[in-house]
């Protein structure tokens, strides 16, 4: 297992012993990135409980666009199995669904299953591109943006605006499917956007079915937000400085703290491919990185200790967006001689044992 | 260690038990009296001393439990942890339900609605509840492939490897149905749907689904009956959802869940959905009287905020727009979907009141005891830290007045709980609350105090205010092991969690890999609960099948 401290090659003990002495120096550390396996997350958890760390994952921007809305409205939703099996009419909204493997899985072929099999999908899309490679009806965004956009369209929709706009066209098709979809992505829509997206998929389901299918960050934020829940009882950012997890996404931000002088100790989590902050390079850090990542490297941070990549040379619970769900993969490869649970854990237990005064 | 628990009130209704004595334990389990000096003697000089509680119906993880977290996260206060576990302050957290369990005498939980397409994620979130015990029921009866068997008529032989495969593979301890065919039904346009309507597409009915279901599960042997969520809950008129139902079962062994939310029946029956309901707990009790092989856990109302977690989507729907506050889930997921809807049980309101009255009522009028589970359907009904509160009220005929006094007078005009004389003894609740619940869970070594039972065991100081009595256990014994003493925890132990040994027809696993793979595009291995995703090995404990 390769591991450095202060740019010199380490052995992993050496490595954990320094990463809990910095630890353990430290007022207001905060634990960012946790793009990682859950049991790796669940340890992370466990280690700012034990110390009174910060976490701020690095699937933040998309959970928050997401969450604000669930709060204050709610949502319907369904799953990527539901979507392709069952629905007459896919309505993709923005630029950033496209790249994803279920538009090309939901433009080859119709629903197979439900009171629509057999009929055709139909693509619909607003504000995406016009000219892609999957054949769908396109409407342009307003000037104003996605959110105002819909907003119009939902309006078109209730039947508020008197107007012949492409919208009421668009309202039609949509009160026409018999099992819709909306495919979007919440950092694009924004906060505003998928409020009102939602508000739009309830009136729709005073007459017919249409369910939301935002696409998952890239980044674990899916499944870190379900250990988050159970863990704490609310949703991540959460900061464990006075004894009780307490959620704040503006107070636990980590680049926040950062620049504010506030944190003074950081643990980077990566075991996944997750692009590093530059304000980790700012104040004493740790760097747990997957094996033979770009970032397992000497100078990622103050100390980096590579571990198994979930899937490579670790098994692991992962999001798996296919499915829309926590799925366990094993190693496909040479297991990695520790695994990112098994280092965090290694620290707190040395942070825990109280032998680092000297450190 | 051999370990005396002296002196108390020994209240154990499987060995018609209820007295001064003492009860011995060694090695995790309760043991004969020994003519050897105990290691350790506990006083239970003024204690009650009973087998640890075990609940068969609360949602306590999963999918939902989460999302009503993220929807509601101002229902629960997290408070500042003075000492020991970093989470278990933090309201509604799995360390959170745990730790107040433990505090009541509770030492297994039963998550009674796991998907199983959502089993890894809902087995990993039990796991982490630490002190008790606890286990997951896999929910099936909206799902295409189970449909889709059913349609070709594929026979009972199918339908009972495709179970007892699901049961293995998420690692449950028994097989749930919700509103069979409901969310299949909900996703095709159906907005109501009773015991022989058509399921749109299959061209089934939740007769013939629940039927093969209380088939398979008792070729199967699993021991604990198949676990039902009727049709049409929360509806005037849902009491015949209800009679229907257990009529249908035909004898087969059946697990009613949330009773409550059915003894519904319609004020009026000519106009059923306006003229609202009027107690049907004794019509139920008489149907129950007349069906030994049927149980019922209660599903009691407790006043105050609440949210309301359940696949059943069909329900949920109907039921959004008495959010309170106004939002709301809804998830047509794999299979059965669900939703997560607030709602409030308005103190001293009138519909409250009478369905507050209607579960107590259940009890009160119970024709057996041990086919009776206590629960609040939590959170459903109302959190279950509200259980010392509700057996005070059945022990205690003066309180039970004292609260109907301040409610509306439709508790009295449409129930009858205000004439019910009747106080439930010690032995009652243990019943209600211990050997019932383990009975039907089919653990034979829980739920009672005779030699061979886990040394799972609750004291409690005798005291007339039982609110006070059953909120904080005097001292708590796990396998042996005090976790808890004046209602606080001392040892975060970890329990296991309860899985159902059963084997997989293999020619079914290679069926259901291929449609798994064609409709997820990942196979059964996808869905697997394995050791290795869980911090230790010894995560799971095997319970038999009969």
């Amino acid at each position: 297992m390769a591991a450095w401290v202060k740019g010199g090659a380490a052995d992993a003990d050496a490595a954990i012993d320094a990463a809990a002495a910095l630890l353990a120096q430290a007022r207001m550390p905060v634990i960012a990135g946790l793009c990682a396996e859950l049991s790796a997350i669940r340890a992370a958890y466990g280690l700012a409980g034990a110390i009174g760390a910060s976490l701020d994952p690095i699937a933040g921007p998309s959970l928050y666009a997401e969450l604000g809305s669930l709060s204050r409205s709610g949502a319907m939703g369904t799953t990527p199995a539901e979507a392709i099996g069952r629905a007459d009419a896919l309505f993709v909204v923005g630029n950033a669904p496209w790249d994803r493997p279920i538009v090309a899985s939901l433009a080859e072929g119709g629903p197979t299953r439900g009171r629509a099999a057999g009929a055709e999908r139909t693509i619909l899309s607003l504000g995406g591109p016009r000219n892609g490679a999957t054949r769908h009806v396109a409407y342009p965004a307003e000037p104003g943006g996605l959110a105002i956009a819909i907003a119009h369209l939902r309006a078109c929709a209730k039947g508020h605006l008197a107007d012949e706009t492409a919208y009421h066209d668009l309202a039609r098709r949509l009160f026409a499917a018999q099992y819709g979809v909306v495919l979007y992505a919440a950092e694009e829509v924004g906060e505003h956007g998928v409020e009102m997206l939602q508000g739009l998929i309830k009136d729709l389901n005073e007459t017919t079915r249409f369910f939301s299918l935002p696409v998952s960050d890239p980044f674990q934020g899916r499944a870190l937000l379900q250990l988050s829940a159970w863990t704490t009882g609310q949703a991540p950012r959460v900061g464990f400085g006075r004894g009780l997890p307490e959620h704040d996404p503006w107070r636990f931000d980590g680049a926040r703290q950062v620049a504010s002088g506030e944190a003074d100790a950081a643990l980077w989590l990566a075991s996944l491919p997750a692009p590093r902050p530059d304000w980790l390079s700012r104040l004493p850090s740790i760097a747990i990185v997957g094996e033979g990542s770009a970032d397992a490297t000497a100078d990622a941070a103050e100390i980096v200790i590579a571990v198994g990549v979930p899937g490579a040379s670790a098994g692991g619970a992962i999001w798996d967006e296919r499915r829309g769900a926590i799925a366990y993969i094993p190693a496909s490869g040479h297991a990695a001689e520790r695994d990112a649970a098994a280092v965090i854990e290694a620290i707190r237990d040395r942070i825990n044992a109280g032998t680092l005064a000297e450190c | 260690m051999l370990t005396r628990i002296s002196g108390g009130r020994v209240v154990d209704p499987t060995a018609d038990r209820d007295g001064v004595g003492d009860v011995w334990i060694e090695d995790g389990r309760v043991v004969a009296p020994s003519d050897r000096a105990p290691d350790r003697t506990i006083d239970a000089t003024g204690c009650v001393v009973m087998a640890g509680g075990v609940e068969v119906h609360s949602h306590i993880a999963g999918g939902n439990v989460v999302l009503s977290r993220l929807l509601l996260p101002e229902l629960y206060a997290s408070e500042a942890a003075p000492e020991g576990h970093p989470f278990a302050h933090a309201g509604g957290s799995a360390a959170w339900i745990g730790a107040n369990y433990a505090r009541m005498g509770y030492t297994v939980a039963v998550e009674p609605a796991m998907p199983p397409a959502n089993a890894l994620a809902t087995q990993l979130e039990l796991a982490d509840i630490p002190l008790l015990d606890r286990g997951g029921l896999a929910v099936m009866g909206n799902d295409d492939q189970l449909l889709d068997l059913l349609r070709k008529r594929e026979g009972g032989n199918a339908v009972r490897d495709l179970v007892a495969l699901t049961v293995a593979t998420s690692r449950a301890l028994g097989v749930k149905c919700i509103n069979a065919g409901g969310a299949s039904a909900f996703k095709d346009g159906v907005l109501k749907l009773s015991l022989d309507d058509e399921i749109p597409v299959y061209g089934l009915s939740t007769r013939k689904i629940m039927g093969a279901l209380l088939d398979a599960v008792e070729e199967i042997g699993v021991p604990h009956p198949l676990h039902v969520h009727c049709n049409n809950l929360g509806l005037p008129g849902a009491d015949d959802s209800f009679v229907a139902t257990l009529e249908a079962a035909e004898g087969r062994r059946i697990h009613f869940a949330h009773s409550q939310f059915y003894a519904y029946a319609a004020a009026d029956p000519e106009n059923p959905m306006t003229g609202g309901f009027r107690s049907a707990a004794l019509r139920l009790n008489e149907a129950m009287a007349r069906h030994p092989n049927a149980t019922y856990d209660v599903g009691q109302v407790a006043f105050g905020q609440t949210v309301t977690i359940s696949l059943d989507i069909l329900r949920q729907f109907g039921g959004r727009k008495g959010a309170k506050p106004k939002k709301w889930i809804l998830n047509a997921g794999d299979a059965e979907g669900g939703g997560v809807v607030p709602f409030l049980y308005r103190p001293r309101g009138p519909t409250s009141s009478l369905q507050w009255a209607i579960g107590l009522e259940l009890m009160l009028t119970s024709p057996d005891l041990e086919r009776t589970i206590l629960t609040t359907d939590h959170p459903n009904g109302g959190p279950f830290t509200e259980y010392p509160r509700i057996i005070h009220w059945l022990m205690d005929k003066e309180a039970r007045d004292r609260e109907i006094a301040t409610l509306p007078k439709v508790v009295g005009e449409r129930s009858t709980l205000p004439a019910i004389e009747r106080e439930l003894t010690l032995l009652d609740v243990a019943k209600l609350t211990r050997s019932g619940p383990a009975k039907l869970l089919g653990l034979d070594d829980r739920g009672h105090l005779r030699p061979g039972a886990r040394a799972d065991v609750a004291l409690y100081r005798d005291d007339r205010d039982r609110t006070a009595m059953f909120s904080r256990a005097r001292l708590v014994l796990k396998d042996g092991a005090v976790i808890v003493e004046d209602g606080e925890i001392v040892d975060w132990r970890s329990g296991r969690t309860l899985e159902l040994s059963v084997e997989s027809d293999k020619a079914m696993e290679k069926r259901t890999d291929a449609y798994l793979s064609d409709r997820f595009g990942a196979g059964l291995e996808s869905f697997a609960v394995p050791d290795a995703a869980f911090p230790t090995p010894e995560t799971f404990q095997d319970v038999a099948c009969r």
